[in-house]
């Protein structure tokens, strides 16, 4: 028990770095897989991966050598290890390309790692034909590792974060208004969770390998579409298959990528009773559904439709991608009249179901917000009624529904302030709140709204840096990184 | 471990943050939301919204794997009720928290266990029970009994000028033979479990365990003097106060002052013996008009902590000898502890000690007791082939952090001194800090 006798808040850094250190092991242990592949490829990017794990390694030794006097971890500790680590992850990440020169500043590199990390899939790159294997399969693995989390692997991993302090970590981490556990410790919950995404990565890169893409693509494409980051490994992306059976099974693994985790561990146990019940997913289903039905109706609208695929898979495949902010696009998707781009927009601002892999303000908010407005208007003609807003068949806490609201406004808010500063800098308005919104989704396209590639290299130095951090921002669903900036965190 | 807490009041909510501080996989259910949100965002547990006797709840919670069930809530026939429900559903062994002197006579007992409670746990007994203690060995902070009464663990603070130990090396302390074993020194709010080396010095709380039949020798080296009680004066007529009058029976001479009217016509009703008096105990006049320095005890329980320790306080300036104050407020207790008031009850500690100790009668190699609120005392039996049982104790370089401080081998209790030699079987009693118990435990497996 500490005596509180400090005017500043205490803030446990020596054991924060030392965590760092331990989870630059893991970082570095990630590596290997690049590396391998540099080996078999025969390529000489080996050496910049053998740089990142010597570098990572002996950092990671370095700070695990400290001993911190205490080693208890509380919320202030937590929320500064929970966005340090990404920062440090992404840091780290880019050695392999500072290392094989890829990149050609720091700031760049520094935008491709965090933009893998947090599964945003905004690349840098202006052509990735000639990109090595090993640096493309590294940029996948960054998003696979992101996908659900960094801290949520650790947890699994680590023994020593099942405590006290890691359930403050997989609150900073976890999306959604509330965080559901799925066992009493933190670590087995972390372990379903990892399990649940091991083998639905798994089961989509089996799928993959029969079809046209080679297994080098399959397990990149399977990396980055499970982890709902989207980074293509090729400049025609996924036209350059034309394939319906690939759709297919990118739309059925983005959709799960979309669904709260927690519900697919219990379905696999066989709960089935929680899948049922849940709003959100009946409510991401629809809302799904709908955007593909509209998106069909423009298609044939504008003369784009040839063929029956066009209009069943092509509008779901490209739904489903910006819903739950995989971002990958279909050729000539801009092609398809302003309508289409207002529900890309829709689909990209509410992004998928809390707990996911998703980006976006999560459908489980839209609803809490839209049922408390139909509150609203009830409580206007009746004011004597006591209403809750109910989810999942449950009336909730007003507490709750005002989370909800809050946050809604923040990421509008965050929103029009990052656009503003953008448009500041001199970038067009158009592309400026949309590549926001791309970031602060996760759901990097590549592509502005009207189809144009979008060349990042060209922002400033400050725009690129605003963007990671509108990233790092939207991944930990805001308060995580925002409170760091408030003297909330910093005094008493 | 599987456990199932049901209510998060005082005691759920210190017991469910203990135990999955011990690791233990817990599921902590109450009706109320806001009671769980601040424990499920900073422990390592999982909460549960429903009504506490709720079978669904007990279902979603899986009671079927559960190997203990404790129920909690301040209502004893709701703990019961929820108990024989979740033994039917499959819980290994429930604990009810109760209301009742009743049922915890030994008649009584079978009734209960047929409706599927197995263990009881009342508060109030308990504490009134520490109380007694207290009272019987006045001149101890602490006073516990470890392995059937055999040993005693006593706290105590360290104040006499003329007391031989102060300043001394622990290895220094003369004595002709060894009839007691320094296992843990509680200074400016922190424990330390000594070794040879550490001193002790002026307002330390020392803790000894020594043999039944030499008590009397650790007072007087501590340079104590007990005094008999028999007058004691009460402030605050809570539930507490009720049971320790009742249990007491004639021993004591007890007033209580109780400052709410319809409470103190209960009270008088409840407890014709006592003397009960309306009015404010924190007043010092009232205090004055109750003839206070011709009282030999005072115990303070009001609702606040705060007042029990500033009453406990004015009350030792009047010369009372012996102030018993209970502090609920867990900040509030290594402060309480520090300052000169005599015992410092916490009913919290005290029921989670006994459900504690309940829990570890299940392996039945071990069981603890919380004396303190950051070390434990546990009692580990050691098995074949341990690491302990390899040299005697002064060529075992044990860890910082723990002293043995008996064994008990076959029925007879002994002290631990250098030369003992710990063989498998025995049972050996452990002091440690908390946290380190799992270190521990790998030199007795």
């Amino acid at each position: 028990m500490r005596l509180t006798r400090y005017t500043k808040p205490y803030i446990n850094v020596m054991m924060i770095i030392r965590v760092l250190g331990w989870l630059l092991f893991i970082e570095s242990f990630f590596m290997l897989i690049p590396l391998v592949t540099a080996f078999i490829y025969g390529e000489e990017e080996y050496s910049s991966f053998l740089w990142g794990i010597g570098i990572s390694v002996a950092a990671g030794l370095t700070m695990t050598l400290l001993r911190p006097r205490s080693r208890d971890m509380g919320k202030r500790d937590a929320i500064l290890l929970t966005s340090s680590v990404w920062v440090v992850f992404s840091l780290f990440g880019t050695i392999p390309f500072i290392f094989s020169g890829v990149h050609s500043s720091f700031t760049n590199a520094f935008f491709e790692s965090m933009s893998g990390f947090t599964t945003t899939g905004l690349s840098i790159f202006p052509s990735l034909d000639g990109i090595p294997h090993s640096i493309l399969i590294w940029r996948c693995v960054m998003q696979w590792i992101g996908g659900l989390g960094i801290i949520l692997f650790t947890l699994a991993v680590l023994p020593t974060l099942n405590s006290q302090g890691g359930i403050q970590l997989f609150n900073a981490e976890v999306t959604g208004i509330t965080h559901d556990k799925l066992r009493p410790r933190v670590s087995s919950t972390a372990k379903g969770l990892w399990m649940v995404y091991i083998v639905l990565t798994i089961a989509l890169i089996g799928f993959l390998l029969p079809s046209e893409m080679d297994i080098f693509d399959a397990v990149c494409y399977g990396l980055s579409t499970m982890s709902t980051g989207g980074f293509a490994i090729n400049d025609a992306g996924i036209g350059q298959w034309d394939s319906v059976y690939i759709k297919i099974v990118f739309t059925v693994f983005m959709f799960m990528g979309g669904v709260n985790f927690g519900l697919l561990f219990q379905a696999a146990h066989g709960h089935m009773k929680p899948l049922r019940l849940n709003d959100a997913l009946k409510w991401y289903f629809r809302m799904l559904v709908t955007a593909a039905a509209v998106l069909a109706a423009c298609i044939i609208y504008t003369g784009n439709a040839q063929s029956l695929a066009d209009v069943t898979v092509t509008p779901l495949f490209q739904a489903v991608s910006l819903s739950s902010s995989t971002g990958l696009t279909e050729p000539g998707f801009n092609l398809w009249g302003p309508l289409a781009q207002f529900v890309f927009l829709c689909l990209i601002f509410i992004g998928a179901c809390a707990g996911s892999t998703s980006g976006g303000a999560k459908v489980d908010r839209l609803i809490v917000v839209l049922r408390n407005m139909r509150n609203e208007f009830f409580r206007i003609m009746h004011p004597n009624a006591v209403v809750t807003v109910r989810v999942n068949g449950k009336g909730t806490s007003s507490g709750l529904v005002q989370k909800a609201v809050n946050f809604f406004l923040l990421y509008i808010f965050v929103i029009i302030i990052s656009g503003l500063l953008l448009v500041c800098m001199g970038l067009p308005l158009a592309d400026s709140f949309f590549s926001v919104l791309e970031a602060i989704s996760n759901a990097g396209l590549g592509v502005n709204i009207e189809g144009v590639p979008t060349d990042y290299n060209a922002y400033p130095e400050a725009g690129k840096y605003l963007l990671t951090l509108v990233m790092l921002a939207g991944r930990l669903e805001l308060y995580t990184v925002l409170l760091l900036f408030t003297s909330v965190y910093w005094k008493k | 471990m599987k456990i199932i807490i049901a209510g998060a009041g005082e005691v759920g909510t210190y017991l469910a943050k203990m135990l999955s501080n011990e690791e233990q996989d817990i599921i902590l259910i109450d009706d109320k939301q806001e009671r769980l949100d601040i424990i499920d965002s900073n422990y390592n547990l999982m909460t549960l919204n429903a009504p506490t006797s709720s079978i669904q709840a007990l279902r979603d919670s899986g009671v079927e794997n559960a190997d203990l069930y404790i129920a909690v809530t301040p209502y004893e026939s709701k703990n019961i009720m929820a108990c024989g429900i979740a033994k039917r559903l499959g819980a290994g062994k429930t604990v009810a928290r109760i209301d009742n002197y009743e049922f915890m006579e030994n008649d009584n007992r079978p009734l209960l266990s047929d409706l599927g409670v197995d263990r009881l746990i009342y508060p109030e007994y308990l504490a009134a029970d520490e109380i007694c203690t207290a009272l019987e060995h006045n001149w101890a902070r602490h006073w516990s009994e470890l392995h059937y009464g055999h040993l005693l663990l006593i706290g105590v603070k360290i104040h006499s000028e003329k007391c031989p130990l102060l300043g001394r090396q622990i290895r220094e302390i003369p004595a002709s033979e060894h009839y007691f074993h320094i296992a843990a020194i509680r200074r400016n709010h922190e424990t330390i479990i000594p070794n040879g080396s550490d001193r002790i010095y002026r307002d330390d709380i020392v803790y000894f365990i020594t043999a039944e039949e030499n008590a009397d020798r650790v007072r007087e080296i501590c340079g104590k003097t007990s005094h008999y009680i028999k007058r004691v004066i009460i402030m605050g007529g809570n539930r507490i106060a009720v049971r320790f009058a009742l249990q007491s029976g004639k021993r004591f001479e007890i007033k209580i002052i109780e400052p709410d009217r319809q409470r103190a016509e209960y009270l008088a009703q409840r407890l014709p013996d006592c003397d009960i008096e309306l009015g404010d105990a924190r007043d010092v006049d009232t205090l004055r008009d109750n003839n206070i320095e011709q009282y030999d005890a005072f115990l303070a329980f009001s609702e606040s902590s705060e007042t029990n320790v500033l009453a406990c306080l004015t009350a030792k300036e009047f010369g009372i000898k012996k102030t018993v104050c209970e502090v609920e407020n867990l900040q509030f207790l290594s402060l309480a502890e520090s300052l000169n008031i005599g015992t410092v009850i916490n009913k919290k500690i005290i029921a989670s000690s006994r459900i504690f100790k309940l829990l570890l009668d299940a392996d039945e190699t071990s069981s603890k007791t919380f004396a303190l609120n950051d070390a434990e005392v546990a009692e580990l039996k050691v098995k074949e082939g341990a690491r302990i049982t390899r040299k005697p104790v002064r060529d075992l370089r044990l860890p910082y952090g723990m002293t043995l401080a008996a064994v008990v081998k076959g029925n007879s209790a002994d002290l631990v001194s250098g030369n003992t030699r710990i063989d498998p079987g025995d049972m050996v009693v452990v002091f440690c800090l908390t946290g380190t118990i799992h270190q521990v435990e790998k030199w007795f497996t």
